[in-house]
């Protein structure tokens, strides 16, 4: 080595030290805690894990400006699932070898949150889907939590909703997937013990945007109302083309409809859609119009109930973690997020069973009135 | 018994079909002159679809005029994708090469290559999501005819399917252009020998596929009243299918499969569940390629 590289080296050691120590100083005080989100960021469902980026974003910062938890940041990392099971799997196997993450948030269907969840159970990294409601979730272990409630009860909720209004006979039409089934079983039940009738039920299979033949094959049964479990680009697909195929069967959905992409998509064909919600956007309560005020502020959209859900989601995480402190890790993660109770959220006040870590919510009634969703008195 | 039901279904199927036929007259053309699938017709199609919604959304012109736009852009695809995936193939002109399996198959993959990276990048531009057309301009106004439902939009892509059919087979019989292509296609080596130039043909081929491609991108969402940058590959696998049971090469053949395949799946769904329906669809190509290796309407020796 000759000695001008000798020096040089010894001057960037100087140099590299003194960055070190200086970098130091701010990481004794503020001791960096991280939540992993797997959602989906590409492919068909990047639109759900856009939302949620962006909700989860806002909560993080917002908290850490607040000072809810002195001595330590919380920061996001986030991972593509491309709403794959087998990403959502390897994703679940890198962000329990990290040990900086004390919890994780996600994913977006039930498919890919269920596979996952399988690693988190044996880790023993507590998990909190936004949106994944399939009833057999939270029982794979005590590490899985949810922040929506499942078909099992928003499927009688519906159920008895349109019983009281008249509709004996009902046809279903729900996407062929694990949710789609949680759709289909809890509402038949329900309109069954309900002294109704369910006339039939089509199973399509995602991706699937043409929904003639099923309509048609729905409407020869003459059911007094039809009733939707799907996401809003499939259920907008659906409306417009029960409006051309001149189907007049009153409709009910999911809350999962519940999008204004919906009526963007879907036009005057989505007017006299029922369906009930945890989240309405033109709702008068503070906290709701404080959350949108802000997203649309940030990024120029109305939040859709996804959104909400993460929102919601992730901070009911941060609220976990302040209640435990910085000394927080994934078992006292776990136990804090079990008792959460009366979180005043965005898509309602949230309480998690300390047992069955099943959220309760309210629910309110919407209808799709002149391009607007209108709460049902 | 008239079934009122049963007849809307078979109309329900056979706009299903159309839209399969247009994609699939392109595909097979393509097919006939390179023997090689060109895996980015779906994002021809696609492509075509954007360009004419961005166009509607910026001025509204009346639909010939967003159809001749669509056009253009088309060809501009066409040629575009033409020099991009295939012609680094075709680059050595010796005999050896020309011949090669090998260097034909490669553009099966450059094509996926093309494919993947268009769709990309329109998602990163548009995002993943749905995009409405404007409702003024949509072909989904219901026409009630008797019992029966119909849609503007299933009348004009009624009248596309004809006319571009009726264009395609007097451009092939009737021009000098048509009359390379069928050369080209019959026997690339024995048209290169004659003096045929091969390589604007290949072009014009691939421009002409594509001008059809994107065309049907823009009447189909049209007749949908969406765009989404996946809405490619679900018709796009079904003209193939109708594109190899109807022989690979023969453009009659791929589209009376076509049809064939969307009637099959609407009957199908009224005993099945929808997601059975596409076991029809696989099924019956299954069944094509035991008891017909060479598709049902291909053997002859004119191959486009």
């Amino acid at each position: 080595m000759t000695l001008s590289k000798t020096i040089r080296g010894a001057l960037a050691g100087v140099a590299v030290g003194a960055a070190l120590s200086m970098a130091a100083v701010p990481a004794l005080a503020q001791k960096t805690i991280a939540l992993g989100y797997q959602a989906p960021l590409t492919g068909e469902m990047s639109q759900y894990g856009e939302v949620f980026r962006n909700s989860a974003t806002m909560a993080v910062e917002q908290f850490n400006k607040s000072g809810k938890l002195p001595g330590a940041t919380v920061v996001l990392k986030f991972e593509d699932s491309k709403n794959d099971a087998k990403e959502g799997v390897n994703i679940a196997k890198k962000f329990v070898d990290d040990p900086e993450i004390v919890g994780v948030l996600g994913d977006f269907s039930s498919t890919v949150s269920m596979a996952a969840a399988q690693v988190y159970a044996q880790a023993g990294l507590p998990q909190l889907s936004q949106t994944a409601s399939h009833p057999d979730y939270v029982k794979i272990s005590e590490w899985q939590f949810r922040n929506i409630t499942t078909q099992a009860y928003e499927g009688p909720f519906v159920a008895k909703w349109a019983l009281g209004e008249g509709k004996k006979k009902i046809a279903v039409i729900a996407i062929q997937n694990d949710w789609g089934q949680s759709v289909v079983s809890n509402f038949k039940d329900a309109v069954e013990k309900g002294g109704g009738q369910v006339t039939s039920v089509e199973f399509y299979n995602p991706g699937n945007r043409d929904f003639r033949t099923i309509l048609t094959k729905v409407a020869r049964e003459k059911p007094d109302a039809i009733y939707l479990g799907m996401f809003d680009e499939d259920g907008a697909s659906l409306l417009q083309q029960r409006r051309q195929l001149n189907v007049q069967i009153p409709t009910y959905a999911t809350s999962s409809l519940y999008s204004p992409k919906l009526i963007t998509l879907a036009g005057p064909s989505s007017d006299g859609l029922k369906l009930s919600t945890t989240f309405a956007s033109d709702s008068p309560e503070p906290v709701v119009k404080a959350y949108v005020d802000e997203y649309q502020a940030r990024y120029k959209a109305v939040p859709t109930m996804f959104a909400a859900q993460a929102y919601d989601a992730t901070n009911i995480m941060l609220a976990a973690i302040a209640k435990v402190g910085p000394t927080v890790d994934r078992k006292s993660l776990r136990d804090a997020l079990a008792q959460t109770a009366g979180f005043p959220g965005v898509t309602g006040e949230t309480t998690f069973d300390p047992q069955t870590r099943e959220p309760t919510k309210t629910l309110a009634r919407m209808e799709i009135k002149g391009g607007q969703f209108a709460l049902v008195k | 018994m008239f079934d009122a039901f049963f007849v809307q279904q078979l109309v329900n199927g056979f706009s299903v079909g159309l839209v399969y036929a247009l994609i699939a007259i392109g595909f097979t053309l393509i097919f006939g002159v390179l023997n090689v699938v060109n895996f980015a017709h779906g994002e021809v199609y696609m492509v075509g679809a954007y360009a004419g919604v961005v166009l509607i959304t910026a001025w509204a012109p009346p639909l010939i005029a967003v159809v001749l736009f669509v056009m253009a852009v088309g060809a501009v695809a066409g040629f575009g994708l033409e020099r991009l995936a295939f012609k680094p193939f075709r680059r050595f002109q010796d005999e050896a090469s020309l011949k090669s399996k090998a260097m034909r198959e490669a553009t099966l993959l450059s094509s996926l290559a093309v494919s993947i990276i268009v769709r990309e990048v329109v998602e990163k531009v548009f995002g993943g999501a749905m995009r409405p057309v404007p409702f003024e301009s949509q072909l989904t106004d219901p026409v009630q005819i008797g019992e029966l439902s119909f849609s503007t939009g299933q009348f004009v892509i009624f009248g596309a399917a004809v006319a571009m059919f009726a264009g395609l087979q007097f451009l092939l019989y009737r021009t000098r252009i048509g009359l390379s292509i069928r050369a080209v296609a019959n026997n690339p080596l024995g048209a290169k020998y004659v003096g045929i130039d091969t390589d604007r043909t290949i072009i014009a081929t691939f421009v002409v596929g594509s001008v059809m491609g994107a065309v049907a991108g823009i009447l189909v969402a049209l007749y949908y009243g969406s765009v989404f940058p996946t809405m490619g590959f679900a018709p796009g696998v079904k003209a193939f299918v109708a594109m190899v049971m109807g022989g690979l090469s023969s453009i009659p053949g791929a589209v009376i499969c076509a049809i064939f395949l969307g009637l099959a799946e609407a009957v199908a769904t009224e005993f099945l569940a929808q997601g059975w329906s596409e076991m029809i669809a696989y099924g019956f190509l299954l069944l094509t390629l035991i008891f017909f290796p060479t598709g049902l309407f291909g053997g002859a020796r004119d191959r486009v």
